[in-house]
């Protein structure tokens, strides 16, 4: 029997044999492995490996809906206790942690240094280095800052065998070999498994300001034009973030299309665009700014909206999922309005987000299954469009397998599951968790 | 004269097969004619190619790619060939797929903050499309107004502004590529991010070459910042200058260029095409820029200057027009090409480490310098730890070129030893393929060759760069042979 064998690999007290139904969400194990060193990752693979044991990989469980049509597999490995910074170099900027080290406890830390990731996910709390990275999340500020990709300079990867393999280095510029740290970014985990990262870091500002720009007729051509303007003036917004009146109503009680426009500098030029976007804006929109820790507040409340892997609800008229957009970056706009118009039309509730800078928008939906399902069809009908893609990031396993959670396979999927097969033979690590079935 | 007789009948049936292809004048044969493609910026490696085939779309690409696998040749797709580490240089035999003719701007999208570009489109000519609206594109090697942007693809090429703005894999939303099997294909349609999928962009981007040929770019572009300050700083003490970098970063401040150069660096730029009049008895000098918002600008260089200050600097110096800005940049730019003018030959290194380590690297440099006997000039992109040892040598001196290389390879070693890496934006190419084993394991070099036989089974696009072979010693041999 396959525990009894995994006792002889790792202590039985790292090892939970779940009861009850299956979780609601998937992506579950027959059995829970805690892993608590990269040795332990590594005996664990190594072992499934051999016997062709499948895998599941999770940390803080915030993207346990995200993908995936098997409801168990023969493991489920647990990077939660799997954490910890390893070596923080502030002269160098650079932080190599652990993967099940959330991305709290990392800005914590760094923050008595004057430094960050520059990586504003949701659910900091619950959400893992390690996850945010595999699923390759992102929020707002991703526009002047840059995704996961632009921010991790190395790895240490088990790979499905065991074997612990380094990508990169611990130097922001590094062009020796392939970039193979790129592989693993969003990658699902199902190409190796994250035990340690080195990334990036940013001074912390030297001080923060948000500009919130409320359209009350909800006229997307207005804060289109409006988002042009900046983006052609020679501001530097670190967001252009534009949010549905129901997420503005629920962060600030105004049922409106809001534009939120970060700045982060030194203080008199953080004023000096503030004064900018007062001057220039539309005269019918309506300005709220904030400063410091009423912005950054701001800022933590919207990273707490939407599903998390642990607020799902068992009313079934409550169902939630969720769905991230990409488009070309002003396509955000009327991406976010079709959300609108689909939700009214299929009686779904939605709370929806995009950057104008960046191209991706979110969109957080509540209602009876079938509803979000014809909904998910109708958005990425209308989105592919204009060749963007939707993707669906949350869903319960059920729902999962009604909706296609990543659309259609690319014309250069042989290139995919060729990756997919030098890394993991034997397809054992978040098997079907991927485009196409990888 | 007898070049135009056999022109006309090439006895090579290949090359028959590729003029039918792109057009009887469109291809490169005679010895006479290939010899200018014997390698790339990088000079100590040579090899003769086949033929060498212009190509105008993807479609002829595909093609040749297409034949040259039925003939089992080998091939090398080749821009501008300003690469400095031998990445478009033939080992002997390689037909080169030559991308010059293929550059068009195809299309400017300055609301998407967008543009697209044929490979072998100039650097520096997408900054000038568009810099009528106040737009830029950001990587900028020192050979931007030569290199194609193809070029800097394949390198993931970066420059002095990398510091704030990154390098050039931050810069590419979407690629089309021919792959090894002669498949047209787009990655990153429309240059919208995150599409489902490995990200093939980010590998492909510094792949070298050697996992498919692009044909077509979709770049990121960026708005011109509000203001721009530009300062010199003189140190007596090149600890200094290296600890006021240091000392920059930690006190939170960004810069967008942080470089450096050292006392052997400033006489050959001062001897050179721009001089600027530095003085020649200090140690280094760091030349910072800073951009952003006009009214942050100010504040942000009076805390440099009170680090550099604090560093004992001996003047500081801020550039009082645009003019006087671009000599000091022209001066820093054509750095490299200035040691011509103090020394026969160079060779350029391209180590990084963590740039809390520079002191301690520099040194060891030093040491390397005396231990050969050769002068080394250190021009450095300071602020990314991105150093650029330059090893002066006369190759009319018999076995000094050897010195040098041996002088450069253990420079790579303190980097990699100081827990650095072998490169930093050049490439491994030819010339710094068995340095690859400092700083990786035969595992993990295969980690990466089992992805190179996904895209390219067969290894016949640019065989034997970026990762040493076993079977080494064989090819210096025929290469020599050659």
């Amino acid at each position: 029997m396959i525990s009894s064998d995994l006792e002889g690999v790792l202590p039985k007290e790292q090892i939970i044999h779940p009861e009850g139904e299956p979780h609601v969400l998937g992506n579950g194990g027959a059995q829970i492995i805690e892993v608590l060193s990269e040795e332990d990752i590594s005996k664990v693979l190594a072992y499934a490996n051999k016997y062709e044991k499948t895998v599941n990989i999770i940390a803080g469980g915030t993207k346990r809906g995200y993908g995936g049509t098997l409801e168990q597999a023969d493991i489920l490995l647990s990077l939660e206790k799997y954490k910890g910074i390893v070596e923080h170099s502030v002269g160098d900027l650079t932080l190599t942690v652990k993967a099940g080290t959330t991305l709290q406890e990392i800005s914590e830390e760094l923050a008595k240094s004057g430094q960050r990731i520059a990586l504003d996910a949701p659910w900091p709390e619950r959400a893992t280095i390690g996850g945010i990275l595999s699923a390759n999340d992102s929020g707002p500020k991703r526009l002047l800052h840059g995704s996961g990709r632009d921010l991790v300079i190395g790895a240490r990867i088990v790979y499905a065998d065991g074997r612990v393999i380094r990508t990169g280095g611990k130097t922001v510029k590094n062009v020796a070999g392939y970039d193979m740290n790129k592989l693993f970014i969003g990658a699902m985990g199902t190409l190796g498994v994250i035990s340690e990262i080195t990334i990036k870091l940013r001074p912390l500002p030297k001080y923060e300001g948000l500009a919130l720009l409320h359209f009350p007729n909800g006229d997307g051509e207005n804060i289109r034009d409006f988002a042009v303007q900046i983006l052609d003036s020679m501001m530097e917004p670190v967001t252009l973030e534009v949010l549905s009146p129901a997420m503005s109503e629920e962060l600030m009680g105004k049922n409106a299309y809001t534009l939120a426009i970060a700045f982060e500098d030194q203080e008199k030029a953080v004023i000096y665009q503030e004064n900018w976007v007062k001057e220039n804006k539309p005269a019918a929109a309506e300005l709220t700014v904030l400063h410091e820790d009423e912005a950054r507040g701001w800022w933590m409340r919207f990273r707490h909206i939407g599903p998390n892997g642990h607020n799902d609800d068992d009313n079934e008229a409550n169902t939630q999922a969720a769905f991230k957009i990409g488009t070309n970056n002003l396509d955000v706009i009327p991406a976010i309005e079709t959300a609108e118009s689909l939700a009214s039309e299929y009686n779904v509730s939605v709370q929806s987000h995009g950057g104008a800078g960046h191209g991706i928008s979110k969109v957080f939906i509540q209602g009876f299954p079938e509803d979000i399902v014809s909904f998910s069809k109708a958005l990425r009908a209308k989105i592919e469009e204009k060749r963007g893609y939707v993707v669906c990031i949350h869903a319960p396993y059920a729902l999962r397998k009604a909706i296609d959670v990543w659309g259609e396979k690319p014309a250069y999927f042989p290139i995919l599951e060729g990756i997919k097969l030098a890394n993991d033979p034997k397809r054992i690590l978040n098997r079907h968790r991927f485009v196409g079935g990888i | 004269m007898f070049g135009k007789k056999s022109r006309k009948q090439p006895k090579d049936p290949l090359v028959r097969k590729l003029m039918d292809i792109v057009g009887e004048n469109e291809v490169l044969y005679l010895k006479e004619d290939l010899v200018a493609y014997e390698c790339d910026g990088f000079t100590m490696s040579k090899g003769m190619p086949r033929a060498v085939a212009f190509v105008h779309n993807a479609e002829e690409v595909s093609q040749i790619v297409k034949l040259l696998n039925r003939e089992k040749v080998p091939y090398i797709a080749r821009g501008a060939g300003t690469g400095l580490s031998g990445g478009a240089t033939p080992l002997g035999g390689e037909v080169i797929i030559s991308m010059v003719r293929m550059k068009r701007l195809l299309h400017v999208d300055l609301e998407n903050r967008k543009a697209v570009v044929e490979p072998g489109f100039v650097n520096l000519k997408l900054t000038q499309s568009i810099s009528d609206r106040g737009y830029y594109y950001a990587p900028d090697p020192s050979s931007q107004y030569a290199c194609t942007i193809g070029g800097n693809v394949a390198e993931n090429a970066g420059g002095a502004h990398c510091l704030k703005y990154g390098v050039t894999t931050n810069h590419i939303l979407g690629l089309e590529v021919v792959l090894p099997n002669g498949e047209i294909v787009e990655i990153g349609e429309e240059g919208i991010p995150d599409r489902p999928g490995y990200d093939l962009i980010g590998l492909l981007t510094g792949s070298e070459g050697t996992l498919g040929i692009i044909t077509k770019i979709t770049c990121k572009v960026l708005k011109n910042p509000q203001g721009k300050k530009t300062v010199l700083a003189y140190f007596d003490e090149i600890n200094d200058a290296s600890q006021a970098v240091s000392d920059i970063i930690s006190a939170g401040i960004i810069p967008a260029a942080l470089e450096m150069m050292d006392q052997t660096a400033i006489h050959g730029v001062e001897s050179g095409a721009h001089p600027v009049g530095h003085p020649r008895d200090i140690a280094a000098f760091l030349l910072i820029e800073v951009d952003g918002i006009e009214a942050g600008i100010d504040d942000q260089m009076n805390e440099i200057v009170e680090v550099c200050k604090k560093n004992h600097v001996r003047e500081v110096k801020v550039a009082q027009s645009e003019a006087e800005r671009e000599l000091w940049w022209a001066n820093r730019k054509t750095g490299f090409s200035a040691m011509g003018a103090i020394s026969p030959d160079y060779l350029v290194q391209d180590g990084v480490i963590p740039r809390t380590r520079l002191p301690e690297v520099l040194t060891k440099i030093g040491e390397i310098s005396k231990k050969y006997n050769l002068r080394i000039a250190n021009i450095f992109h300071a602020g990314d730890g991105n150093l650029h040892p330059l090893v002066l040598y006369d190759a009319r001196v018999p076995g000094e070129a050897e010195r040098a290389a041996k002088a450069g390879s253990e420079c790579l070693k303190v980097c990699a030893d100081a827990g650095g890496s072998i490169t930093g934006e050049h490439g491994v190419g030819i010339e710094k393929k068995e340095e690859m084993r400092f700083i990786f394991t035969d595992e993990e070099i295969e980690a990466q060759t089992n992805i190179r036989a996904v895209f390219n089974p067969e290894d016949l696009l640019n065989p034997g760069k970026l990762f040493p072979e076993p079977g080494r010693c064989v090819e210096v041999k025929r290469a020599k042979a050659q």
